[in-house]
């Protein structure tokens, strides 16, 4: 038990077989009793949020809720072995995003038709899919934008990882070929198995990340028009985003999707509205770029874990439409600037310098902290992390709403992972490589999601590239929300035998190197 | 029933991806515009001095360098091209143009592209890439256009001087019109009780006029209709069930065969590579220009899954229903080819709601891209014949 980073053996916290940990980590006073004090803070979000009846009755209705049981292990998870200014950072964003999920659910069984059946608030709800650019509802300030995917599976499957595999099974046993992305797969399921909320004015699809998503999209379409009369606005972006050619089509399925909305939530565009909301989307990117600067240099500071799950929430979820994630920010790149300052480091040896590429693991989202613990591996970013940059307008003139549509339409097109999934090799493949020598590293970690055609499809130029360049490439297989296909240890084997018997190297914390947790949420 | 004249002929057409029309027109000075998928307007590609074929990798064996480079979860029908690329067999081709239809096809020609596979020795060759719309409105129409005139008009004006003018797409979609009108006059013989020509013999014809030049085709064509007319059936039908055939891409000869060797007849075929909707004529008129007709067409018939509002979505079934209807069948196979996610979800929903809305029995089956004489696709197939017949003699279909 030490205060130093990096003196404790933390594969020692675990229970073999346990679904949670022996004990909670010893930081050292200081950082244990913030640990300590978010930690209740994290149960009081969720004991606000259990103290409405109508959410405990949706604990027994849906399936997937019980997986809210495990939100303070989630936390733990990913706070392994931090201290002082990463911890600080962990948990600034942690806590924000299950407060906001927290909210997400409390609006999703308000207007339940099952549950609260809130028919005034229903009718101000407009449902949009998991993986979808939020960007088309900064104009409606007065709405609410509800994704139920997001809660049922996205969500459920970071709190534990077996989540997903009732859903998987049952769009399995409805037909649908087992060998197609396990996501849309399970949001599938979902539908199939009548396990989501009922609720909204309208519902806004999109074909988000790959083929798998968009046909997925057309199972849970189905349930909401024809049984639950629902209308939905299926918005089409285009997939050679790069191109010139194709963005008049996408701002005018922006257009498109915003008289949708004005006519079936009655709510007309409000431009003031959105470009407040612009100008917080500038400043989340202003200050992402400041952190990916850092990580350019032998100092990172807001990296891993701490840099994916932040950004995927505050970029697509949020897009700028709660003010909670611009102060956020500023907190997070305070402490990062304060670190970075004191040239503090968040594990005793940073051994490699890596790019983390490909679809992660979503079984296993703390998987870039045990890359950094067990191996001094520096996840410095990742595939979901190189997002759009582009500075949007924020003036409301003439002239700025018209570009607004195509940054909208940009946005839209540039969705987390569909940005590198699509759009031509040179996003997916000739970046990477470009990055890699912007950031200085030496190794690329890359996920290979064995269900993502748009990613495997590129694996022997991969390696070609890496071979040719020289750079040390470590797949790492996975089946995305499936762990029955490859565990959690299946995922470390593959970096640990990479590491002992290509790098020679010994890990900086042994105990980290195999652990049984296969039955832990 | 009597051998047909020219079946042999088409067969060794289909043997070869480079077959000898296709040397043939590119001796005659034709250029060869290869492409991957339906969604990719024919007519524009056969415009005056070039033709189009639509790649295949007959005789597949060994798909090693094809599985290295994309992976054993991508579908066979990718892997089998991208490893017959690396071995050479296209070099033929002197452009190749290819939508985003779906992330593996799209995956197969960049890897084609990153290792060169195609255009050796061919200056002007060019490898283009087109977004097509999702969804069938007005949006989707001007994308369409305007994604034709800059990955395929203006490239094959600009690099092999090819007229691309209203009155030649006008000449194309004539000639186009022509092929299909004698495909559907053959196929409809197939919605006799008795057929006069076989699924298999249909799909061999019907394959061949998307893989060799349009026009060497024709002749032989009109030979087979007229052939055709006077062709007496078998005294005795060697068939137990109609079925009809939906789903992705097959250009496999023998999937076709097994089926019919199970005693199911094919009367209907709705897949990839197959004529319903693929060999419907566009039927011009002159108040609007050619292009804009012909991407009309072929975004409205599409029966692609990957389009995604939801009137399309049920327009597929429907179109499934009323072809079933029309051919006569007693029964549907929704196929897809493994690790195809667009046919996937489509022979999920589809299966199910054919089989529980529209009262058809439905088997719905994954193939490899070359079936070759499966076993277990025959037994499947074997069974749902007898189901079939089953389900007849329960409803009285046999005693009245």
């Amino acid at each position: 038990m030490a205060k130093e980073i990096g003196a404790d053996r933390l594969g020692d916290l675990y229970i073999d077989g346990g679904k949670v940990r022996r004990r909670r980590e010893w930081r050292g006073l200081a950082d244990t009793m913030y640990d300590y004090s978010r930690w209740l803070g994290i149960m009081a979000t969720l004991g606000k949020f259990v103290m409405k009846p109508r959410n405990v009755k949706a604990m027994f209705r849906y399936r997937w809720m019980a997986n809210y049981l495990a939100v303070p292990m989630m936390v733990d998870r990913h706070t392994q072995g931090l201290r002082g200014e990463y911890l600080r950072i962990c948990h600034e964003e942690q806590d924000l995003v299950i407060k906001d999920v927290a909210k997400l659910l409390d609006s999703l069984f308000r207007g339940d038709r099952r549950i609260g059946n809130d028919t005034e608030f229903s009718k101000k709800v407009v449902l949009v899919d998991e993986n979808e650019m939020t960007a088309v509802m900064m104009g409606f300030p007065t709405l609410k934008c509800l994704s139920r995917e997001t809660p049922s599976t996205y969500v459920s499957v970071l709190l534990n990882q077996h989540a997903a595999e009732h859903y998987i099974d049952v769009a399995q046993e409805f037909g649908l070929a087992g060998d197609v992305c396990p996501m849309p797969e399970a949001e599938a399921g979902v539908s199939i198995d009548d396990d989501a909320p009922v609720l909204g004015a309208c519902a806004i699809q999109c074909n988000t990340t790959c083929d798998g998503s968009l046909l997925g999209n057309g199972v849970i379409s189905r349930r909401l028009e024809k049984e639950d009369g629902i209308p939905v606005f299926q918005l089409a972006a285009p997939l050679r985003h790069r191109e010139d050619d194709v963005q008049e089509y996408a701002a005018q399925e922006i257009r498109n999707a915003i008289a949708f909305i004005e006519k079936h939530t009655g709510v007309k565009w409000d431009w003031k509205a959105y470009f407040e909301c612009a100008r917080r989307v500038n400043y989340a990117t202003r200050c992402r770029q400041e952190w990916l600067e850092m990580n350019r240099t032998p100092w990172p500071q807001v990296f891993g874990s701490n840099l994916a799950l932040y950004t995927e929430t505050n970029y697509m979820a949020i897009c700028g439409k709660v003010p909670e994630f611009e102060r956020a920010d500023r907190r997070i790149t305070k402490l990062a600037r304060q670190a970075y300052e004191k040239r503090k480091m968040a594990a005793k040896e940073y051994r490699h310098r890596a790019i983390v590429w490909g679809v992660q693991s979503h079984f296993y989202m703390d998987f870039l902290v045990w890359l950094l613990n067990c191996w001094g591996i520096v996840p410095l970013t990742d595939m979901l992390s190189m997002v759009s940059t582009r500075e949007l307008k924020e003036e409301d003139t003439p002239e700025n709403r018209e570009t607004a549509i195509y940054d909208m339409a940009w946005l839209t097109e540039n969705m987390i992972m569909r940005n590198r999934t699509h759009g031509g090799y040179r996003v997916l493949l000739d970046e990477l490589w470009e990055f890699t020598q912007q950031f200085n590293a030496d190794m690329v970690i890359l996920w290979e999601h064995m269900s993502c055609k748009a990613l495997t499809g590129m694996h022997g130029m991969f390696e070609d590239r890496a071979r040719d360049l020289g750079i040390h490439l470590v797949w790492v297989d996975h089946d995305l929300f499936d762990p029955r296909i490859i565990s959690r240890q299946g995922v470390r084997d593959q970096i640990n035998n990479y590491m002992r018997t290509v790098m020679r190297e010994e890990p900086l914390d042994p105990s980290l190197e195999v652990l049984h947790d296969e039955e832990s949420w | 029933m009597r051998d047909l004249k020219h079946l042999i002929f088409f067969e060794d057409l289909l043997q070869e991806a480079n077959n000898r029309l296709i040397q043939q027109a590119q001796q005659e000075g034709d250029v060869c515009v290869a492409y991957v998928c339906e969604n990719t307007p024919e007519p524009l590609l056969n415009l005056p001095g070039t033709f189009s074929t639509r790649l295949r990798a007959p005789r597949t064996g060994s798909m090693e360098i094809g599985t290295y480079y994309l992976t054993s979860f991508l579908c066979e029908y990718t892997r089998a091209l991208l490893e017959r690329a690396v071995e050479g067999g296209y070099n033929f081709a002197d452009c190749i143009i290819t939508p985003d239809g779906c992330s593996m096809m799209n995956r197969c020609v960049e890897n084609m592209e990153l290792l060169k596979a195609l255009g050796a020795g061919k200056d002007k060759f060019f490898f283009e890439y087109m977004e097509i719309p999702m969804k069938s409105d007005d949006n989707g129409l001007n994308l369409y256009k305007l994604q034709c005139t800059n990955h395929i008009l203006n490239p094959l004006r600009d690099n092999y001087g090819i007229d691309v003018s209203d009155a030649a797409i006008r000449r194309a979609v004539a000639e186009h019109n022509r092929v299909c009108e004698l495909i559907r006059a053959i196929g409809d013989f197939r919605k006799e009780e008795k057929p006069r020509i076989t699924g298999y013999e249909f799909h061999v014809i019907t394959l061949a006029t998307y893989v060799a030049p349009k026009r060497m085709l024709i002749p032989l064509l009109e030979e087979t209709l007229e052939e055709l007319k006077t062709r007496e059936p078998d005294p005795v039908n060697p068939f137990r069930a109609r079925v009809m055939v939906v789903g992705s891409e097959v250009d496999d000869i023998d999937f076709i065969k097994l089926v019919e060797n199970s005693g199911a007849f094919v009367c209907a075929d709705r897949f990839c590579y197959g004529s319903l909707p693929g060999r419907d004529p566009i039927v011009l008129n002159d108040e609007e220009d050619a292009l804009t007709q012909i991407c009309r067409a072929y975004m409205e018939r599409g029966q692609c899954p990957r389009y995604m509002n939801t009137a399309k979505m049920d327009a597929r079934r429907t179109y499934v229903n009323a072809m079933a209807k029309e051919y006569g069948a007693d029964g549907i196979i929704y196929e897809q080819m493994k690790f195809c996610d667009p046919w996937a979800y489509e022979k999920m929903l589809g299966s199910h709601i054919l089989r529980e809305e529209f009262g058809y029995p439905v088997l719905a089956v994954d193939r490899p891209y070359a079936i070759a004489s499966s076993g277990q696709m025959r037994t499947r197939v074997q069974a749902f014949v007898e189901s079939i017949e089953i389900k007849t003699i329960q409803r009285g279909g046999n005693n009245g």
